[in-house]
């Protein structure tokens, strides 16, 4: 019999179309699973668990962890040291167990019923009753007291006592014979379920086959996936597709001689020409049963999530790298990886003695030598003493060799396990109540004196409180810690902010800031400094969705939030045709100069061997003055680019050439019509509550980060544009609502601009806090003059940002004079071996969206994304559900990828930065052959506190019900909590809090009074922690509305 | 003065280094506190030393101190034979020893920010500091047994950089390939170390690169082979260059300065540093010229496939050293020497800013690669493959090394420990097990059985010693071997024996025979 009649080579054949469908809809499912990380330039933050946003945040991450084994909790000990620093005191706790658990204030037989559940619980959670391991309590034990350890043995001996009467049985009896059969069925029947065929393997001989699989297959995905670095991709493959080019390509290996598979080659022989076809023929070979294949396939994917994440979004988006023609697929990618599998686990197995990698010839084999099985689970995962460890080892070696002897041993290790099984084990059962009874503050002698009921009721609750559940119930109360000091910070400062009215007063000058948390600290100082200005806040694009193609660039990038799909294009110009041409000339000239050094060095040996001597002593001095004195290094540089390359005036070209044209997200236009760009403009300043009383200037202050040999340099950038600059939106929007013909419009839609009334745009750079304006060169010499005195107001405010930031930082200057605050994050920028260029959104905790006045007066510690809205003008709220439904999304995607990367960086992040290889463009590994890795650096999350976003809106309760009612996404996000929402009354200040399962809720304000400090500094220095809010004491500024 | 001064330019970060190694064992733990003090440390000596480097390169080149070697002492003696501290004072030294010196300074201030709260920060920097010294001990060393001191100490802290997240398979694992392939270097180092001690009585470079008057031209090429042998694995060029794309798995700054920047340069250097015997043995300059060549070609076709940038520099390097080997070959050691400055230092920026890629190429893809040959699978396949190079080095180095180990260890489990009597046994008492059962038994002793006599005193202590001495022997010999088991012993030993000749049979140890003999025989010959 051949060997594909054997292992039903033809069986892809007459597989039936609906097993084909449910696979390929397994393959569409994994959406769901899979990282969905954009490739890395394009990186935008999104919930880590998208696929799992349409249930509640608590049943999702238990989901997920169900699947995968990664919690997404913090470790219970952080939220102890929490507790113990105050972060979270007792009546937060106390909070969050009542509204988890049920029954609380029962109370509980127990030394004389002086506790309720809730203070068992409540100790449960405060104490580390962790089981034990045996060492750790002998060694625990040898660090007691006489006293304490005479406690622990009677302690002990209490349960022995009670053990019959609850059902633990102490005695046993000595099996004579091996008894696997049931313990082999289960552990195969995994396979599919929560194990490939690898994890099977991996369990039962403690070597993960995987690490040579990975790096074939990395290969494979590079050889495709790549968007710059390899000059020679897979041949052929977008016209023949992955799959089938890669294995006409791979063929078998060429060191097959090395490991004599002689099977394997037979395999290739009968590989199907179809994908799918071969996914079947491959697991049929594996004879995996069928009714697991669906889960064997989201099993695979999962083993190299961020690879198989990343095939899967190229999938989704065809649109994407539209020019090769071809988009990779996961059931290609899937395909490879099986036939991967086939070639490396038969290798595999015949190095480790086992059958071939076939699941019903290792079932048959381990059912045959039950006591090899028994000895390689109890080694490899970890539970077998250390006294047998060596001895198992030895027998494993050559199993058939010693057949006798591990049946011996097997045997022992059977009757061990069993006793452990039947006895209540004193470091793994007893310990964790012990400990607990310490937390309830019970005397040695009370703990003498009690009785085995009590002594089991602990029990049973010790080991029915899941470590899952308390993580909820923690960070549940540390939630709700900040809660109270948000909300009271918010009804304190009620009243107390300027502006909430313009129609006496206008104010010197608007500055209107992206929502971004991190322009809180900027906006706060401004209007400290001079409180005639005012500060509003909106999503970064300035509701100026566009492709944008600069001077500088190749070709338009999408400015506006991911899910929307711009209907226009603006592209930059240069004033004259001769500076275009000259810009263009000195732009090539950098390109291929940069080609040459950072392309050229690496691909083309002979070139290099030629540039290098010329280059290098440039490179040494380079190296040299970059390492010590980055920032005279960038002035240098900059000094050099102004000498050679000048800088040139530009425009934007805004007006549509052909307005007629209906433009559409399929064919979009080049440049708006009239009509459009009054649209655009009314409803952002209809949004923004801005519609009357404007300032004499109103700067649009779009954002941008920027910094050296970061691969995550996008996710520093506004994420209302896309992971990029906001700065042209700011321009754009400036631009329009500077023209006449516009303010016509608006001023018939009731929108009245007045004449001396002037927007600019700008970009204020969030990493070094640099701040440049556009088209400044259109102002009149008078304008000019007057404007100066905004820019320098708007320098006190960069230098008093810096200033505060840099106390987060633990590598910034300590209490630094202003001007260096602001040169360090200059050099901090321009520096090539920063990896924290800056701290992004790792401050966010909440969003309020409402008027500047309700927040303005107060310090927020730059926690707060602050969406200015009016409900004064919007009665019915439908502006405040267009931005709820745009704002919502955007503030809890880059909360929650925060908190995800944070809880476990391991796993839902990308590790540290420092080991990290960007690969093919598109993202990182570890090293040289890991998976890639998804999610945020260790390094932008390590002051981040891990919780969901406190969204506090400023409207009617009514108003907020009747929006939740109508819009699902909303009740997703609300109502499954992964944001926590609440109110505040726009007339009465009263504010209420959501509660999921009764709605709103009055909230009560504490007896406490809440400080007042006299400004930023004070609230901020002498400290590097996250802060609460407090209040800052507010000149009193005759005419301004408060 | 200037005597001191060079002696001092390796001390100095040697020093360092050994401060750092005792402050992280008796350190309880790192603290973020201590980072600005150790990366100052580490710092300030390194750049002291460049000073110092630099000074004394002046000294000598403008002729003010007259070149030669330093003698500072002996280091070890062993009969008539003595090793010398001798450091070489010369323009070709010092000039790349600032260079290098200058770079690995480069690094560490990279580190400073890099590796800002990492764990095992401590750890990077002490390593640097013997990084920097052992590198310098290479460069300066005046024989052959100080190159070789510092030669070793860099695959030290090569290796143990490589593993610097040691929790992760794959760094631990590419370690262990990387220590390996390296250990193959070492025996062409030994080879040129032992004939040139036999043969010459001394591992001065001096004399081996002038002592072509007094050797035969078998024992000039064993010593030069010996030689471009060590420098072909320490520059990873063909076979053995696997081993820098399995090497990147540590933090950026030092693979940077490891495997781009200074180390891999070594083994070019000592080539060079020896150009004067090299060029008497046309047979090893032909050799280094087709090595040469072969890594030149298999950098340019492999590297064009190669998607992730740490590996694709990894991939250039080998190019670039492969024309250094060219240029030796064909005796133009000038421009060898400047070819591995310049690359030196322009492959180490590179790296530096290796994670900067996308935004410092004005984010534009590299050249595709499109001509005839490029469509062709069979080429593209031998590429991304690359040459199943990796591979073959598995297979016929790093497991046959494995499994020789693991031979040693079975040697020494059941033969060694049972003919010495077995101290393994007590090992394992000392587990969870064996505590537990002892709990139960309520005894205080770790094994009655080893114990079962006791004492004070030095006497006492020297007759329970003896007591136990024979209590083994009677055990193990007397009791076991006569007894009950004397027929069975009998049989074993058969079987070890047979099992012993199929050992001896496996190619590993045919090849260390063949090995062996090879050497002898061409030593022989002399």
């Amino acid at each position: 019999m051949t060997f594909a009649k054997t292992c039903g080579a033809n069986m892809h054949k007459s597989i039936p179309p609906e097993v084909k469908q449910s696979l390929l809809n397994t393959i569409q499912h994994l959406d769901h699973v899979l990282p969905g990380q954009a490739p890395i330039h394009d990186f935008v933050h999104h919930n880590t668990l998208h696929g799992f946003q349409h249930l509640p945040f608590e049943e999702a991450v238990a989901e997920f962890e169900a699947l995968t084994g990664i919690s997404a909790y913090l470790p219970l000990q952080r939220y102890r040291d929490w507790y113990a620093e105050g972060r979270i005191n007792s009546a937060d706790l106390d909070w969050a167990l009542r509204q988890g658990l049920p029954d609380l204030d029962r109370s509980v037989p127990l030394m004389g019923e002086q506790f309720t559940r809730l203070d068992i619980d409540k100790a449960i959670l405060l104490s580390d009753c962790r089981p034990l391991t045996l060492a750790a309590l002998n060694w625990r034990k040898q660090h007691m007291s006489q006293h304490e350890i005479t406690v622990w043995d009677r302690f002990c001996s209490k349960f022995s006592m009670g053990v019959k009467d609850f059902g633990f049985e102490t005695e046993f009896s000595d099996h004579e014979t091996l008894n696997q059969l049931t313990a082999i069925q289960d552990f195969f029947d995994q396979v599919g379920k929560t194990k490939s065929l690898r994890g099977l393997l991996l369990s039962l001989t403690g070597e993960d086959v995987l690490e040579e699989i990975r790096p074939s297959l990395i290969k494979a995905c590079a050889a495709v996936l790549d968007e710059g670095v390899a000059a020679w991709h897979l041949p052929d493959w977008q016209t023949l597709g992955w799959y089938t080019s890669w294995k006409k390509y791979y063929r078998s290996e060429i060191f097959l001689v090395f490991e004599d598979q002689d099977d394997f080659e037979e395999f290739w022989q009968e590989l199907p020409e179809q994908p799918l076809d071969a996914i079947i023929y491959t697991l049929s070979s594996f004879a995996i049963p069928p009714s697991n294949w669906n889960a064997y396939l989201q099993r695979l994917a999962l083993e190299i999530p961020g690879w198989s994440g990343l095939v899967n979004w190229r999938q989704h988006h065809p649109e994407y790298r539209q020019a090769d023609g071809a988009t990779p697929s996961l059931v290609d990618y899937l395909a490879i990886r099986l036939i991967l599998d086939r070639y490396y686990l038969g290798a595999f197995c015949r190095r480790h003695h086992l059958p071939s990698a076939r699941f019903d010839r290792l079932l048959t084999y381990f059912r045959l030598h039950q006591s090899e099985f028994l000895l390689r689970q109890s080694l490899y995962q970890g539970e077998l003493p250390e006294a047998w460890v060596n001895e198992v080892r030895q027998l494993l070696k050559n199993p058939a060799r010693f057949r006798p002897q591990q049946m011996l041993l097997a045997l022992k290790i059977q009757q061990w396990q069993q006793q452990n099984e039947r006895v209540l084990q004193p470091h793994s059962a007893i310990w964790p109540v012990f400990v607990l009874c310490q937390q309830l503050n019970l005397s040695g002698h009370q703990l003498e004196n009690l009785d085995s009921t009590s002594c089991f009721y602990l029990l049973d609750r010790v080991q029915n409180f899941s470590v899952q559940q308390q993580a909820w119930l923690w960070l549940n109360a540390y939630e709700y810690h900040y809660q109270q000091q948000l909300l009271k910070a918010l009804h304190a400062n009620h009243q107390r902010g300027r502006w909430a009215d313009r129609h006496q007063q206008r104010p010197e000058a608007q500055i209107i800031f992206c929502m971004d948390d991190r322009e809180e600290s900027i906006r706060r100082h401004l209007e400290e400094h001079n409180p005639w200005l005012e500060t509003l806040g909106a999503a970064g694009f300035f509701g100026m969705a566009m492709h944008y193609q600069g001077i500088d660039a190749d070709q338009t990038v999408p400015l506006c939030p991911v899910v929307v799909n711009p209907a226009h294009i603006i592209r930059e110009y240069a004033h004259r045709n001769s500076d275009d041409e000259k810009y263009q000339r000195s732009r090539a000239f950098k390109k291929k100069l940069a080609a040459w050094v950072f392309h050229d060095l690496r691909t083309n040996p002979i070139f290099s061997f030629v540039l290098m001597p010329v280059m290098a002593p440039f490179t040494l001095f380079s190296l040299m003055l970059r390492s010590v004195l980055p920032g005279v290094w960038a002035d240098f540089q900059a000094g050099f680019d102004r000498y050679f390359f000048s800088d040139i005036a530009t425009y934007l070209q805004i007006d549509a050439e052909s307005p007629q044209q209906i433009a559409s997200p399929d064919s979009p236009r080049q440049g708006f019509n009239d009509q459009e760009q009054a649209d655009r403009v009314m409803a952002f300043l209809k949004n923004t509550g801005l519609s009357y009383g404007f300032a004499k200037w109103v700067v649009l202050m779009g954002h941008g980060s920027s910094s050296l040999n970061n691969p995550h340099l996008a996710a520093y950038d506004c994420g209302a544009c896309s992971g990029r600059h906001g700065g042209p939106n700011a321009r754009v929007f400036a631009a329009i609502a500077n023209t006449p013909k516009v303010r016509k419009i608006l001023a018939e839609r009731g929108i009245v601009i007045p004449d001396d009334t002037w927007f600019v745009g700008a970009e204020h750079n969030t990493g070094n806090e640099a701040i440049s304006f556009y088209d400044l060169d259109k102002l009149s010499g008078e304008q000019k003059a007057e404007f100066a005195e905004i820019q320098i107001q708007l320098q006190h405010g960069q230098k008093h940002s810096a200033h505060e930031r840099c106390r987060r930082l633990a590598s910034a200057p300590r209490q630094p004079s202003l001007p260096k605050a602001l040169r360090h994050f200059y050099s901090r920028s321009h520096d090539f071996s920063q990896a924290r260029p800056e701290l992004g959104h790792a401050t966010n905790a909440a969003a309020f969206i409402g008027r500047r006045s309700q927040t303005q007066g107060a310090f927020f510690d730059r926690r707060l994304f602050l969406i200015s809205y009016d409900p004064t003008q919007d009665a019915n709220g439908t502006l405040l559900e267009g931005i709820l439904l745009a704002v919502g999304p955007v503030g809890a995607g880059i909360n929650l990828e925060y908190y995800f990367s944070t809880v476990n960086n391991e796993a839902f992040g990308c590790g540290s930065k420092v080991p990290h290889n960007l690969t093919g463009f598109f993202a990182v590994m570890e090293g040289a052959s890991s998976d890639l890795r998804t999610g945020l650096p260790k390094q932008m999350i390590e002051i981040h506190e891990a919780m969901r976003l406190q969204l506090v809106v400023e409207a009617k309760t009514e108003v907020l019900e009747a929006i939740y009612a109508r819009q699902p996404a909303l009740q997703e996000l609300v109502g499954g909590g992964w944001v926590h929402l609440s109110s505040k009354d726009p007339e009465t200040g009263v504010i209420y809090v959501f509660n999921r399962k009764h709605g709103f809720e009055v909230w009560q304000a504490s007896e406490q009074a809440i400080e007042i400090k006299e400004n930023s500094y004070d609230c901020y220095r002498n400290s590097d922690q996250a802060l609460a809010p407090v209040l800052i004491r507010q000149p009193i500024v005759p005419g301004v509305q408060l | 003065m200037i005597d001191t001064l060079l002696l001092l330019i390796p001390v100095i970060p040697a020093s360092v280094a050994l401060l750092l190694g005792i402050l992280q064992i008796v350190g309880n733990g790192q603290k973020e506190c201590w980072e600005r003090w150790v990366s100052g440390i580490v710092i300030s000596a390194q750049t002291l030393t460049c000073f110092m480097l630099v000074y004394v390169f002046f000294a000598v080149w403008t002729g003010n101190v007259a070149s030669g070697s330093r003698d500072y002492g002996v280091w070890i003696t062993c009969g008539d034979w003595k090793i010398r501290w001798q450091l070489t004072l010369s323009v070709f030294n010092l000039g790349v020893a600032s260079v290098f010196a200058l770079l690995i300074l480069v690094a560490m201030r990279f580190s400073v920010n890099y590796l800002h709260r990492e764990p095992g920060y401590l750890r990077v920097f002490s390593l640097l500091a013997l990084f920097a010294a052992a590198m310098m001990l290479l460069l300066l060393g005046a024989n052959a047994f100080l190159t070789f001191a510092g030669w070793e100490l860099v695959g030290l802290t090569s290796y143990a950089l490589i593993a610097f997240s040691y929790h992760r398979i794959t760094a631990a694992n590419n370690s262990t390939r990387v220590f390996l392939t390296n250990r193959i270097g070492d025996a062409g180092f030994l080879l040129l170390i032992v004939s040139s001690s036999i043969w010459l009585g001394t591992t001065e470079w001096q004399a081996i690169a002038t002592a072509v008057n007094r050797l035969n031209n078998n024992q000039m090429t064993l010593i030069s082979l010996g030689l471009v042998l060590a420098a072909f694995v320490k520059s990873a060029q063909i076979p053995f260059s696997p081993w820098l794309t399995q090497a990147l798995e540590g933090p950026t700054p030092t693979s940077a300065i490891f495997y781009g920047g200074v180390m891999v340069h070594a083994g070019i250097f000592i080539v060079i540093q020896a150009q004067d015997l090299l060029q008497q043995v046309p047979f090893v300059m032909h050799l280094m010229l087709v090595v040469g060549c072969l890594s030149l070609f298999y950098s340019i076709w492999v590297g064009l496939s190669v998607a992730d940038i740490k590996t694709s520099h990894a991939i250039a390097t080998i190019g670039q050293l492969g024309i250094m080997f060219i240029c030796c070959g064909l005796s133009f050691w000038t421009l060898a020497t400047w070819h591995m400055l310049a690359h030196a230092i322009v492959r180490s920026f590179l790296m530096l800013s290796a994670p900067g890629i996308m935004l410092d190429s004005k984010v534009q893809a590299v050249t595709s690669f499109k001509n005839r040959f490029a469509s062709s699978r069979v080429l593209y396949r031998l590429s991304l493959q690359r040459f199943w190079l990796e591979e073959l080095n598995d297979h016929l180095l790093v497991r046959p090394f494995m499994r020789l180990t693991d031979d040693m260890a079975y040697f020494d489990q059941n033969i060694l420990s049972r003919i010495i009597s077995s101290p393994i046994p007590l090992i394992e008492k000392v587990s969870a097990i064996a505590e537990k059962e002892e709990d139960k038994i309520g005894a205080k002793l770790n094994n009655p059985e080893d114990t079962f006599a006791s004492g004070s005193g030095l006497a006492a202590q020297l007759t329970v010693l003896a007591a136990e001495l024979i209590h083994q022997f009677e055990q193990h010999f007397i009791l076991y071997g006569l007894g009950r088991d004397s027929i069975q012993l009998g049989r074993r030993m058969g079987q070890i024996a047979n099992r012993f000749e199929q050992l001896l049979l496996k190619p590993r140890y045919i090849i260390l025979f063949v090995l062996i003999c090879l050497i002898l025989v061409l030593g022989g010959g002399a």
